[in-house]
């Protein structure tokens, strides 16, 4: 949501049912999200007593039903322009809400209110009540506040933050853009950060109280050639106080952007056809994240469509490949304490030296599988239910050494970034388009190439995979399954033979 | 609730609080969505939003906040917040509110009876759909059956006094399918979206349709990496035109980040291709009275026989080119600025029936689904993956997947050589078959 350029979305297979009216009437754009809190002086600060969420979670049981909860949710938000070598606009969100659910078998009842009043959100209980038929009652647990521990350290939290000091940080990086090379002709900025505080309290008796910063930091840069334009992106995210742009620089990001948009002005058709693919570290995992992540996300098991339906326990993959989802690493973007459920953040590893060992749950499908719940349970906000979804994704780390896997590749594609993709979970087939790539001749990285799309199927692929560095690295995202989440995929430097590779240029 | 009222009350304190200009806009909204699979209702949702974006112009420098309550204090909050970080922005003399109070007469957006269709018929419709389409020989496994529908007010006043509100409704229903044979799965899908409930296609339609695109993609084979006729069902229209809207997006073109900045008047495509964006289109999904900053919409025509005829702007944007707004401030929601968007965008029908097309076609690919970004507005360059079926000789010969298709924007438009007659205006974002003489596709 705070990529400038909001025409670059990938088109996404997966919401078929996309009612795009004018304006606000597109249901499956999502909703810029919320809070509140003033910074530095008083807070709005969103508060409700045990009383009232007990009151909640029994009349969302009233009709029957397994387990009911209550999300509350408030959050603020601001959003900074810088572009063209001007503080554009600057929007502040100031946003609250709370959702009912109660699952009675194998169906949820959800209903939400903008309003925090005892009378509205009663009246949401009652609504999502009404799903319960299987007659089965469960007496609710009183909740009881529990205090987590927590994997998001704060030391200058955003709301003491003055906004000048959030503009200089965007000035910063727009002159690193700018300076970086005569033929960056624009850079835009975009910082976007935001407090959400969160009260989760369900039928289990569980009452758990969070606030949750995120800082996104978005530079994009256009560089102008003699006959062809390239915008470069680079991105920061953290859930973290304002410290993120010391251990992040944003001159840095800047740069690295700025050399991006150069370096493809002199990229060359791509090529077609099959062939072998490294994909440098970091970001580079979206590849899994998208190819092999979601297919694992169990929702797509319970329905019984997933291509990894029956392969638990199985092995998938190379020997070589490990794959882990953790939402428990310190101050990453997909991290949290606790899901939007309240079930506590940890590593899971999903895919152990090949085999298939675990799926993500959130609470419905871990009941549906009678499996443990993995904290993925996730939401865009207060407007959406939860569903299973990943944190932050990533392939372990191996033992070559990156520069070895490009010298032992004869001739392929080096991936140095990728845009992002998408991947129909029930077939597994998968695409994802290039931002910076380059041919790779007798093991060197050689010439820059544009338009460059990977395509293939998630069970295949896993099983080509035969080299992965030593220098497992990050990068955040977004992610869309008809709700936004925020995510970081990561990975080494990692070797795929023989993928299906979309260019312009026959081989020759 | 008065929300006028509100609105004009905002607007009152914001210019108390040192605004020049200041403008409310005001989303009432109520949702439903259904799911059902197996048979089973799975998630029913319903639930009402308010919200409130507050545009501020305070010594020619911007700023926005929005809100999702209507307590005083909240309000108030909003007006400070909008007007502070106005102060902190930079001049731009090119912010203004538009001042025109004209609306367009558009018919078809609003049913009345939406809400009183009571929501077991809505349940029935689509445990209807996907029985039906469970019965096709070859299917067999349902992903799920959805419906969905909004009813929405918006309301937007400014203090040049102007103030508009129009009510819609949307609706649409859609489902999944999987055909299995042996290791092999394929997905079909299918949806229908109206403004009107009794509009929407029938479920053995629809049925139909979600399971002939599952079935009829078993048994892929794979092509060679080659040159070759691509011809783009409606289906995947948007792989094209979205990256027309982008580069006809009038604050891109003035960033130097389109590839069509500088052929305003010329030819771009071939002379088959007229392009047109329709913001009174009746019964139009993407149609309003006024944009996104109530600005009176329009029919327009972007492309003319191949020749570029203009871009898309909103008040900021088209002061900054010396141009009218045409239009094309586009909203999400309440918590956007607004920025530049379509309304109805469709290249308009030809004289082709698609059957012809493809009988006409010696060696090609029939795209069904394309994936991927489409064409990058900022240089052309399209890359991405496609799956449909193979040509030869004029039929139709095996079902393909997992290939890609490339080329720059410049070669897509101008190899346009066959226009089809299958213009469907039920979509926003429309285009009727078509063939392109030659692009790259890569394979084996």
């Amino acid at each position: 949501m705070n990529d400038y350029f909001p025409e670059l979305k990938p088109i996404d297979r997966r919401k078929f049912l996309i009612l795009s009216f004018q304006g606000s009437l597109a249901l499956a754009a999502s909703p810029l999200l919320i809070k509140n809190l003033l910074a530095g002086s008083e807070a709005r600060k969103v508060d409700l007593s045990p009383e009232i969420l007990n009151k909640a979670i029994a009349t969302a049981l009233k009709r029957g039903g397994d387990f009911a909860d209550i999300y509350v949710e408030n959050r603020i938000s601001r959003t900074i322009v810088l572009e063209e070598g001007k503080f554009k606009s600057a929007v502040f969100g100031l946003i609250q809400g709370a959702g009912v659910r109660v699952i009675d078998g194998d169906k949820t009842g959800y209903a939400y209110t903008d309003e925090l009043s005892e009378e509205k959100i009663l009246r949401a209980a009652e609504v999502a009540s009404l799903i319960a038929s299987s007659g089965k009652k469960v007496q609710p647990i009183n909740v009881k506040e529990q205090k987590r521990p927590s994997y998001i350290t704060v030391k200058i939290p955003l709301q003491d933050v003055a906004d000048s000091k959030r503009m200089e940080i965007m000035q910063r990086a727009h002159e690193a853009a700018l300076s970086y090379d005569p033929r960056i002709k624009m850079a835009s900025i975009n910082y976007y950060d935001e407090i959400r505080d969160r009260i989760i309290a369900n039928s289990e008796g569980i009452l758990l109280k969070s606030s949750l910063p995120l800082i996104f930091f978005v530079v994009q840069t256009l560089a102008v050639g003699n006959n062809t334009s390239h915008m470069g992106r680079e991105r920061l995210s953290r859930h973290s106080g304002l410290e993120m742009f010391d251990e992040l620089p944003p001159e840095k990001a800047a740069r690295e952007a700025a050399r991006e948009s150069v370096a493809m002005l002199e990229a060359k058709d791509a090529p077609a056809g099959k062939m072998d693919v490294v994909i440098q570290n970091g970001w580079g995992g979206v590849l899994v994240h998208e190819a092999v992540g979601h297919p694992l996300e169990a929702d797509n098991i319970t329905k019984q469509t997933g291509v990894f339906v029956g392969k638990l326990g199985k092995k998938v993959a190379a020997d070589i490949f490990t794959m882990v989802d953790d939402g428990s690493l310190p101050n990453f973007r997909g991290t949290t304490d606790f899901d939007d459920e309240g079930t506590q953040m940890k590593r899971n590893v999903l895919i152990e030296n090949g085999v298939l060992v675990k799926f993500m749950t959130d609470i419905l499908s871990a009941k549906q599988l009678k499996m443990e719940r993995t904290g993925n349970g996730r939401r865009e906000s207060f407007r959406y239910y939860p569903i299973p979804r990943m944190t932050n994704t990533f392939i372990e780390k191996g033992k070559d050494k990156p520069e070895d896997i490009i010298a032992s590749t004869k001739n392929g594609l080096y991936v140095q970034s990728l845009s992002g993709g998408s991947v129909d979970p029930t077939t597994g087939v998968f695409n994802f388009t290039c931002r910076e790539a380059y041919l790779i001749e007798n093991g060197k990285k050689t010439t820059p190439v544009k338009g460059a799309t990977l395509i293939g199927s998630c069970l295949d692929i896993i099983t080509r995979i035969d080299a992965i560095g030593n220098d497992l690295d990050f990068g955040p995202g977004i992610c869309g399954k008809g709700q936004s989440a925020e995510v970081t995929a990561g990975q080494p430097t990692v070797r795929i033979r023989g993928i299906t590779v979309g260019g312009t240029r026959q081989r020759g | 609730m008065d929300y006028k009222a509100i609105a004009e009350q905002v607007i009152k304190d914001c210019l108390k609080k040192g605004a020049d200009q200041a403008e409310v806009y005001l989303e009432n909204s109520r949702q439903l969505s259904i799911e059902v699979r197996n048979g089973q209702v799975e998630i029913v949702q319903e639930a009402s939003s308010f919200g409130l974006g507050l545009r501020v112009i305070v010594s020619k420098r911007l700023g926005f906040a929005y809100v999702n309550d209507i307590q005083p204090r909240s309000l108030e909050e909003t007006v400070k917040r909008a007007v502070d970080f106005a102060r902190a922005l930079t001049l731009d003399e090119n912010h203004s509110l538009p001042e025109d109070k004209e609306i367009s007469e558009v018919k078809g957006l609003y049913d009345s009876e939406l809400s009183s269709i009571p929501v077991d018929r809505k349940i029935a419709l689509i445990k209807e759909v996907e029985s039906l389409a469970l019965k096709v020989p070859g299917i067999t496994k349902s992903a799920g059956a959805s419906y969905s529908e909004r009813e929405e007010e918006i309301i937007l006043a400014n203090s040049f006094g102007l103030i508009k509100s129009y009510k819609a409704t949307g609706c649409g229903y859609g489902l999944g399918v999987i055909a299995e044979k042996g290791e092999q799965k394929s997905a079909g899908y299918e949806s229908c979206s109206r403004r009107f409930f009794s509009d929407l296609k029938p479920a053995a339609e629809i049925a139909r349709v979600a399971a002939r695109k599952a079935v009829e993609m078993l048994d892929p084979r794979p092509i060679k990496t080659q040159r070759a006729a691509v011809i783009f069902d409606p289906d995947v229209a948007y792989a094209i035109l979205g990256g027309i809207i982008a580069a006809t997006n009038g604050e891109r073109v003035l960033q130097g980040a389109s590839f069509l900045g500088k052929k305003l008047g010329q030819k771009i495509a071939s002379e088959l291709l007229t392009i047109i964006d329709d913001g009174i289109m009746e019964k139009g999904l993407a149609s309003a009275p006024f944009d996104g900053e109530g600005v009176p919409t329009q029919r327009r025509i972007i492309v003319e026989n191949g020749v570029l005829k203009g871009f898309m702007y909103n008040t900021y944007a088209a002061r900054r080119a010396k141009v009218k707004s045409t239009g094309n401030a586009s909203r999400s929601g309440f918590t956007d600025l607004p920025g530049i968007g379509p309304h109805n965008f469709y290249i308009v029908a030809g004289k082709s029936a698609p059957e012809e097309i493809i009988a006409a076609t010696d060696r090609g690919l029939l795209v069904k689904e394309v994936v991927g970004y489409g064409i990058n507005p900022v240089n052309g360059n399209f890359s991405g993956g496609a799956s449909g079926f193979w040509i030869e000789n004029g039929k139709i010969a095996f079902p393909v997947k997992g290939v890609t298709i490339a080329g720059t924007a410049e070669e897509m438009l101008n190899g346009i050589d066959l226009l089809g007659n299958d213009l469907d205006l039920n979509r926003t974002l429309t285009a009727p078959t078509l063939r392109i003489k030659s692009l790259q596709i890569g394979g084996e």
